[in-house]
């Protein structure tokens, strides 16, 4: 019975350490899964017309003919669209009327002058027109339904009047019918809610200042100064995205006191139902495909080009340049270094008290916080050594490079010395028998021998300084910036970019795609170095074991 | 002209046999390049020392100012830190609290799990399934930190706040639970390597007395290979508590100690988050400058001890194997 228990804990035990590597393989799947998905959506996606519009204008990019067929074959969906807003805002928008209203009453005045027309004439018809205008203004903004028609009544007994005809007045009256006939279709309580709706629906389907929309900015408009308001939707999954926008109005409710709010969504169709922009929905959740014409994109440029717009459009491109310019400069000064330091202290180093402080030194650097780094890289490069050589005491290129040179040193020491010491004895032994001195057995035999080992050591190395961002936050690292010029200007890096786009501002929160493409591109760099010097130590391995 | 014909072979003769003994000033100029160029070499494998004690110097000598303006016990045992107020004040306990915080928590969540992972890399599973494991276990130290920290806001902090209901997603939890992972790797593979390294004569005899593999590793493996775990959590330790990015990101940056106590979804401050979020809008030689300045010298002081006691205990452990 004893036994039964003990071998069930057993069972359960070994189950237990089974699970904790399983969950350990899930995390990683859990964290690089979702990051890697999302990201590849920067590169590989379903690009609109607008996104190849975006490319012609920004990059140069693309088939100018064929894009100028492709604009002119959405464009007459669109048309309809246009239309339809705008047939629906004579009826709403009061302000857009009573200004017109306002400019045919003046412009009346000047025909009216132009034709000769002066003295008692002049001042009855103005007086006319001005009575009109009057009416029509209290009418637009006027919520009774009988007082409208009343006015409109009004207003359109003039019509009939012989002085009018032929002249710019007659718009007035047409105003008036079609205000006429509007007001029958729309319950005039709903009028502001309308009002309101078509603000944001017009902001949905051309773009506020802020955020761009659907169809990109409205023809007749002058084109906005930012470039990320320029274009409409240019990948498909934002364009459904907006097109959600469209058709549901989402609102936070709070049901009941003191509950947390519900979100609650109500549908604009049904809100919009008997009026004239009831059409533009089902319009523009069907025609949707024509109106945009995605297809499927690869934008292999993402990983050169520059950004636009604080990485609303664009890539990586001088981020990835600036995070390879620190990286490889940081290794040329960390290789030299750490190679002579490994060999010193395989080869010549003993178990005295000055090579005993070497290591714990080695082991100390490689325990020293990688903010403290930073704090160093400022204080050291920055601030004192760059001033004594005459140098602008600014971060930089050099100053973050050489700030993760020491960084690095402690990992690429401890890598070569593993790979140094791994050279079989008998391999130096034959070297020296043959009469060969000590450095030359080093140069010549030993190096080659554990040059793989070095290689993945400097690879390791590598990959962990191109990934490091504590110790470059105030000695070069910037999250906007031009491209640097030469090694004494700031650069932009992935790691820092990367940072800045997770916690950064409204913008990189509409574009998660390029937030991803970059931490993504940054985890894929460092994982490529990493598979590289796994691969390359497992052909180590087979080596030294067939020998 | 036979005379010339020896001369002909004989001049490459003499010069290729040379006397086996070097003469003196040949063996003297040996001497002197090989001491010489050990002696180079020599300080080139200084430079990491060098570069440590500047790393102490300058940090320690931009904290300077602090120190001799504010008290150093006010700055230990105060908890409000209001840098840029009319009367500024410099209280780092609720950066040190919120710094073993984060990295106590964190060692509770990766501990168990990193050690139950060693030992079923070491003692359970085969050469064949280790080689499997072992990359992820590398992948997952390979990730870059600030990839980490970009999980952490994006993805983990809007699942806490929606799913699990915390009042914000930012807080000492997250930070914790992402710090566990990346401390997983470092504990791992130490304490693995401390297990492994015990050898089959403890376990056999273990298993011969009749022991479970469950007994053994708990009666036997763990207790014998006690230092290396040890050192494995301290550096694991070391890991989480100078880890920036991450807490910077996903703290929530509150510098407040949690009330209740044990109320670790609350948002707290780090000290490296400390140094990483403020150190951009300081100016350079002012109070604020070099009270951060301090801090990195706490946190300088506090990685030495540690590694200092991680050391410690690895050498404990070789001895231990040694004999």
């Amino acid at each position: 019975m004893k036994i039964v228990i003990r071998n069930t804990f057993d069972k359960a035990f070994t189950i237990l350490t089974a699970l904790s590597v399983i969950f350990i393989s899930l995390v990683l799947l859990g964290i690089l899964g979702p990051m890697i998905w999302r990201g590849s959506g920067a590169v590989i996606f379903k690009g609109t017309v607008e996104f190849r519009k975006m490319q012609m204008d920004l990059f140069e990019r693309g088939n100018q003919d064929v894009l100028q067929n492709e604009i002119v074959e959405t464009d007459t969906v669109r048309k309809t669209i246009f239309e339809t807003i705008n047939r629906f805002k004579k009826g709403i928008d009061t302000e857009a009327l009573c200004d017109r209203v306002r400019d045919i009453h003046r412009e009346f005045g000047q025909e009216l002058r132009l034709k000769g027309i002066t003295g008692q004439e002049y001042s009855r018809l103005r007086s006319i027109t001005r009575d009109i205008r009057d009416k029509l203004e209290v009418t637009f903004e006027s919520q009774d339904k009988k007082e409208i028609t009343k006015n409109i009544e009004y207003v359109l007994q003039f019509k009939k009047d012989e002085r009018f005809k032929a002249t710019c007045a007659e718009e007035l009256f047409q105003i008036a019918l079609g205000f006429q006939k509007d007001i029958a279709k729309i319950d005039l309580n709903k009028r502001k809610q309308y009002e309101e709706d078509l603000i944001q629906i017009e902001q949905t389907l051309f773009g506020s200042g802020e955020i761009p929309g659907l169809l990109g900015p409205h023809p007749d408009k002058p084109l906005p100064a930012l470039a990320m308001n320029r274009f409409g939707a240019t990948r498909w999954d934002q364009s459904l995205k907006l097109l959600d926008k469209l058709l549901w109005i989402e609102e936070w409710v709070e049901k009941e006191p003191g509950k947390p709010l519900e979100k609650v969504r109500t549908s604009r169709k049904e809100k919009f139902a008997g009026t004239d922009l009831e059409p533009l929905f089902s319009s523009v959740q069907d025609n949707l495909e024509k109106i945009l014409k995605p297809r499927l994109t690869i934008y292999w440029q993402f990983f050169i080009d520059d950004n636009f717009n604080s990485h609303y459009f664009g890539g990586v491109g001088p981020e990835i340049l600036g995070t390879l310019l620190i990286t490889f400069l940081g290794m040329l000064f960390a290789v030299p270094l750490g190679l002579i330091s490994a060999a010193y202290l395989v080869e010549c180093a003993s178990d005295h008290f000055i090579f005993r402080m070497i290591r714990m030194c080695i082991n100390t650097l490689a325990g020293v916080p990688s903010i403290v780094f930073g704090l160093f890289g400022l204080s050291f490069f920055v601030l004192f050594l760059f001033p004594l050589f005459g140098m602008p005491s600014k971060g930089c290129i050099l100053a973050a490079s050489m700030t993760l040179a020491i960084l690095t040193l402690p990992v690429m020491i401890r890598a070569s010395e593993e790979a140094i010491r791994t050279v079989p004895q008998t391999y130096k032994e034959a070297s020296l028998a043959l009469g060969a001195s000590g450095f030359r057995t080093f140069v010549t035999v030993t190096l080659p021998a554990a040059l793989p080992g070095i290689l993945t050591g400097i690879i390791l190395s590598l990959s962990r300084i191109a990934g490091e961002t504590a110790p470059i936050l105030f000695a070069g690292a910037v999250a906007m910036g031009p491209i640097p010029k030469s090694l004494f200007d700031p650069t932009r890096t992935l790691s820092y970019g990367s940072y800045d786009m997770a916690v950064g501002d409204r913008i990189s929160m509409m574009v998660p795609h390029n937030q991803y493409g970059m931490v993504v591109t940054l985890v894929i760099l460092v994982l490529c170095l990493n598979a590289l010097a796994i691969g390359l130590r497992s052909r180590v391995f087979k080596r030294l074991k067939g020998h | 002209m036979s005379q010339r014909k020896l001369n002909i072979a004989l001049e490459p003769a003499a010069a290729k046999y040379r006397p086996l003994a070097l003469t003196p000033s040949e063996d003297l100029k040996g001497y002197i390049a090989s001491h010489l160029g050990r002696a180079i070499l020599f300080f080139i494998t200084c430079s990491s020392v060098l570069a440590v004690l500047l790393i102490f110097f300058f940090v320690i000598r931009e904290a300077f100012g602090f120190l001799t303006h504010f008290s150093l016990l006010e700055f230990l045992t105060k908890t409000g830190w209001y840098p840029e107020a009319q009367e500024p004040k410099f209280g780092a306990l609720a950066l040190i609290a919120g710094s073993v915080y984060v990295t106590v928590a964190s060692l509770f969540f990766s501990v168990p799990v990193g050690i139950l992972a060693a030992v079923f890399l070491s003692d359970i599973v085969s050469f064949k399934i280790r080689g499997f494991v072992k990359p992820v276990i590398e992948l997952l130290a390979a990730i870059p930190s600030v990839a980490y920290g970009f999980f952490a806001v994006l993805v983990l902090a809007p699942f806490m706040q929606k799913k699990l209901g915390f009042p914000t997603g930012t807080n000492a939890l997250n930070a914790s639970v992402i710090l566990a992972v990346m401390a997983l790797p470092t504990i791992i593979s130490v304490a693995e390597d401390s297990i492994s390294a015990l050898g089959r004569e403890l376990r056999e005899a273990s298993y011969s007395l009749g022991a479970t593999r469950m007994e053994t590793i708990f009666g036997v493996v763990i207790p014998a290979a006690h230092s290396g775990i040890i050192a494995a959590v301290v550096l694991g330790m070391m890991r989480a508590i100078g880890e920036t990015m991450v807490v910077w990101m996903a703290s929530g940056n509150a510098s407040q100690i949690p009330h209740p106590w044990w109320d670790i979804s609350q948002s707290v401050r780090t000290m490296t988050a400390t140094i990483a979020g403020d150190m951009g809008e300081t100016v350079k030689g002012s109070d604020h400058y070099s009270a951060l300045f301090s801090v990195g010298v706490m946190l300088l002081i506090m990685t030495f001890f540690l590694n200092l006691v991680s050391e410690y205990f690895l050498t404990r452990a070789k001895k231990a194997l040694g004999k």
